[in-house]
This record gives C-alpha cells, structure tokens and sequence, in this order.
C-alpha cells in the first residue's frame, strides 16, 4: 500500500471514479437486464435474485468507495476540480439508483408479475432492449462526452419518457383489470426513472453542473425515488 | 486549472529552492556569528530554562505554522554556537507540539455540523495528545539522564565527527558564495557589527520561510497524485505499520506534517477514515518532519546542529515505542482526544479556548515566568 506512492502511472483521481463509474454502470445493466427477462419471461427469478442482489451490493459498495475516493480527491489536490467531484457524487448516486430500480423489476417478478402472455410482448421485449443499449452508449459518453452524441441520447431520452408517461397515462384510465394494468404501469414507471438516471449519469459527465437536473420552471428529477 | 509548470521544471525549482533553503541556514548561521559573544548571551538567556526553551518552541512553531521552519532556525542557531544542544532539544519538543496548531485550526472549520466536528477534531486532537505526552514522558528523561540526546550525539559523532570539532559539510562550500553576496550587499549599505548580524539573520529568516513555503506548495503539486492514490489505497484497510509508514513518506515528500495531518482532517470529518487510522498517520508524519531539520544541518559547519536534528528524530522515534507500540499506552492519546471532542461539541467556545490556551497562552505564560 505504501509502495502505491512510488508506482509509477496507473489510473488515478477523477480518472479512477471515472473508470469505476463506467464499471458501475456495466453492474447495473446487468442488474437491469436479468430483472427484465425475468418479468417479460415470466420465468422463476429464484435463479436470478442472488445475481441481482450481490450486483447491487456490489454497486452500493463501488458508490461508497467513490464518494471516499472523491472525498480524498478533494482533501488533497483542493477545490480546483470540485464542480467535477460534485458532478460525479450525481451521477453515481444515480448509477446506485438505477440498481435500485433494477431491484425494483425483480421485487415485480418475485411478486409474481408476469408480462410473457401480453398482447404487446414483442413491442416490451424490443423497448427492453434499446433501454438496454443505452446502458452501453452512456458507458462511452462517460469516457468520451462528445456533444453530438450527447445531443442523441438526450433526444433518445425524452422522446422515450414521453412515451413511458403516455403508457402509464394510458393504464390509468384503461378498462383492463387492474391486476393486468398495475403491473405494468409500475414496470413502465420504474424503466421511465431508469431512462431519467441514465440521462442525469450522462448529463454529468458532459457538464458537472448541469442544468438538467434543476429544470427552468423550477422543477427538479431527481426525486426519482 | 491545468497545471502551468511542466514537472521537470517544478523538480528542478524544487532543488534550485531546497538550494536556497540551505543558504537561508547558513545566512543565519553567520548573522549570528557576527553579533558578539553579548549579544548573544543578551538573546538567548530566555531559553536557559528547559521549559521555558519548550514554550519558545511552541510559540515559534504556532507563529510560523511549521515545525521544519522552526526547527531548521534552531539548527542555524545550534550550527552558530549560540545556542547549545541542550537548550535545543527542549525547543524541537516544543516545535513538535506547536506544529498541531495548524490541522486543530482546520478541525474547526467543521465547527457548524456536530458530527463531522466531533470526528475532525478528535483527529486533530489526537495528534496534539500524543505529542504532549511524549514531551511529558521524554522531556524529563532527556534532563534527568540526556538520553536523547546522548543517542543522536552518538550518531552524529559517526556521521561527522564529535562535538566541538569544525566539519567540512560539503554543502557548507556550496553555499558559502551567496551567504558572502549577502554579507557584501548589506555591508555596502553601510551595515557591520550587530547591525550586520541582524540583517544577515533577517535575511536569512526570510529565505528559509520563503523558501519552505515553496518547496512545500511545489511538493505538494509533484506528489498529489501519488498521495491521493496512495490514500486512497489504505483506505478503510486498517492503520498500524502500513499508515505510519505512509504519513513518514507523504511528509517526506512535502516536506511538512501540517500538509499531512491537514488532509487528514476532512477525511475523518466525512467518516472516510477512523480516528485510530489516521492516529498512525500522524505519527509518520511527525518523524517525517524531522528530514527537514537534517537538510538544514548539512549547511552546518559544527557537529551539534546535526545532533539537534537527529535528537528531533530520536524524539519521534522513541516517542511512538513508549505511546504506539506498547499496547496498554496505544489508546491513551485515542481516548483523550475522543472525550476532548465530545466536550468541544457540547460547548465550541472551549474548542476556541482549548487552541488559544493549549498553543498561545500556556506558552506566553511559560517564557514569561521561567524565561
């Protein structure tokens, strides 16, 4: 431990969180793709809990080593960085939510939720999947926030929340039995705050402080609970 | 902000200043030469008195926030003949103590959350206890019996050559050139005698604080890294060995143990690391500090400015065998600063009055009644 101070390279400071963040957002799409599968497959999730829960174990632990780490970050090199040390104190406490969220999914599939015999399932399979891809271009926009991309996903991101709200809009006034409705307003609910800490984790990296979070009417996303 | 400076210039501003640092010493050293044998007697009679000696060092310490600096002037004395061994070791204890004065002062800018005040200034505190109660235990062993400095004097004697004797530090002849520039410039104003001597010791006073700092502030910039990642590296693994050892290197490379303690302050105020980690830290960083008095004595020319900067080592180094490695005494320091800080959420005036009263007051007293 000692000898760390005379190594020579190796990542270190904001790279480092950087780096871990990107492993963190690996652990929660993990999370988030067996949570799905379970609930869309309507297959036991016996065989995926354990998974599930040691990642996000595994995710909460990577989030306090950080907060330390940036705690250090600042201790040591000073205030310099601090809008970027408090850009990623965001994002990963939004990386820890969505394994929350993803959580959440399993707590549906262990309660006996299955969407496999929904009319729509191909349409929830497909939708799985691009929220699914876009763990992946939020990994790369960590580590390289070029703005046109940038530009993309944000798109990407609020057309989808757009369509996520019209859908629990559309549950809550629907004739269908509530059994068959609630479910799927709450999964809806849960990949909508997904989708929203995917932007925020992104949002950061692009700019620490951004205004993303504190909206112009006042509003905030970050009660996203 | 991108750092400015390319390293290798900063390495080798870094040398050209721990340069400048040793011509301070030396500057100081023949300032005081030059004043008459009076005058000398006249300034340093105050320090006669051990204790009294130990609240200079104290207060010296506080006002210049740094124990290097304090100590590095000490040696200068030391290396003139002014001051004798014996009256500088009183005074490097001192320095030790009055070098906590900077990380309490961080602890309380956590004064507003209970909590984080609790932590940090149990950790600060930490420090101090461990400091006083070395000097407690190891000030009247060292008058009774000398002990210490008997042991550094032993190893100077084999580094240099025995007290009393003139060594031809080579780094004395380096030096040598600019301290005589200086002699000319203030003798061509018309200065000699005690006015010359006074103006040597300022300016050499100032070149050694001068010259601290930036070595300090630049060290601090080639090594953050490496003390970020190797913080980071202990992180929540335990004290012992393994952190004094980091606090040694880390001050080493800063060449200040306020820089060391100071960081550890927030980190224990945020809950990133426990009081009985960072108490280890603190002892490395009290050792470390010590190179710098050593470098200083290289610009010496008598043997007992380095027996003053090994007895400071010596200090440290027996302090930690009687306070850390025996377990009974370990908690000790650990427990106190724990109640301290308990004490200081319930009632902050006596966190402001504790500092006052610990590193100002206590030591006015001392050099006035026994100076």
């Amino acid at each position: 431990m000692v000898l760390s101070f005379f190594r020579k390279g190796g990542s270190s400071g904001l790279d480092h969180v950087e780096e871990k963040a990107v492993t963190m957002l690996g652990d929660a799409r993990h999370s988030f793709d067996l949570a799905t599968t379970a609930v869309l497959s309507g297959s036991s999730s016996k065989s995926v809990a354990d998974d599930i829960r040691s990642t996000d174990q595994r995710i909460n632990q990577a989030e306090q080593d950080l907060r330390s780490e940036l705690v250090v970050h600042v201790s040591v090199q000073g205030t310099a960085d601090i809008a970027t040390v408090l850009g990623f104190l965001l994002m990963i406490k939004k990386i820890e939510r969505i394994g929350d969220q993803a959580k959440n999914i399993l707590d549906l599939a262990e309660a006996g939720v299955s969407l496999a015999d929904e009319e729509n399932i191909d349409e929830l399979h497909a939708e799985r999947q691009v929220v699914s891809r876009m763990f992946a271009d939020a990994a790369e926009l960590l580590t390289d926030p070029e703005p046109g991309r940038f530009d993309e996903f944000v798109a990407q991101s609020k057309a989808l929340s757009t369509d996520h709200a019209t859908k629990i809009a559309g549950f809550l006034h629907s004739d269908r039995p509530g059994r068959e409705v609630v479910p799927l307003a709450i999964y809806y609910r849960y990949l909508k705050r997904i989708v929203a800490n995917l932007l925020g984790t992104v949002g950061t990296a692009v700019e620490s402080l951004p205004h993303i979070d504190y909206l112009d009417d006042g509003a905030t996303d970050i009660t996203d609970d | 902000m991108p750092d400015r400076i390319p390293t290798p210039a900063r390495s080798a501003l870094v040398v050209g200043l721990i340069y400048l640092f040793l011509v301070g010493v030396s500057s100081l050293e023949t300032g005081i030469k030059i004043m008459g044998a009076d005058t000398q007697e006249q300034l340093f009679s105050a320090v006669t008195n051990p204790i009294a000696g130990l609240c200079v060092g104290v207060l010296g310490t506080v006002l210049v926030q740094s124990s290097s600096a304090s100590t590095s002037v000490i040696v200068g004395l030391v290396a003139s003949g002014a001051l004798g061994v014996d009256q500088a070791v009183p005074m490097v204890m001192g320095a030790n103590i009055g070098t906590t004065v900077t990380n309490t002062l961080v602890s309380l800018g956590h004064v507003r959350q209970s909590n984080e005040f609790r932590r940090a200034f149990a950790a600060a505190t930490v420090h101090d206890f461990f400091n006083v109660l070395a000097v407690a235990l190891l000030l009247p062993l060292e008058l009774a019996t000398g002990v210490i400095s008997t042991i550094a004097e032993s190893i100077s004697e084999v580094l240099v050559g025995s007290a009393g004797t003139e060594w031809k530090s080579p780094i004395k002849q380096w030096v040598k050139e600019p301290v005589g520039w200086l002699e000319d410039i203030w003798s061509a104003v018309g200065a000699d005698g005690n006015l010359l001597g006074t103006l040597m010791v300022l300016t050499g006073l100032v070149i050694i604080l001068g010259a601290l700092t930036l070595i300090t502030k630049n060290m601090r910039k080639l090594v953050a890294d490496r003390v970020e990642r190797s913080i980071n590296a202990i992180l929540g693994k335990g004290g012992g060995a393994v952190a004094l050892a980091l606090g040694l290197v880390i001050t080493i490379a800063v060449q200040s143990s306020s820089i060391t303690t100071s960081i550890l302050i927030p980190l224990a105020a945020a809950g990133v690391v426990s009081l009985r980690n960072i108490y280890p830290v603190t002892l490395g960083a009290n050792v470390g500090t010590t190179i710098t008095a050593l470098l200083a004595a290289l610009a010496a020319s008598r043997p007992e400015a380095l027996t003053v900067g090994l007895a400071h080592t010596v200090f440290n180094v027996a302090g930690i065998l009687l306070l850390y490695v025996i377990p009974l005494a370990r908690d000790i320091p650990v427990r106190a600063a724990e109640i301290l800080a308990g004490v200081a959420v319930e009632r902050r005036t006596l966190a402001v009055a504790y500092v006052v009263g610990v590193f100002i007051i206590t030591p006015l007293i001392g050099v006035a009644v026994l100076g």
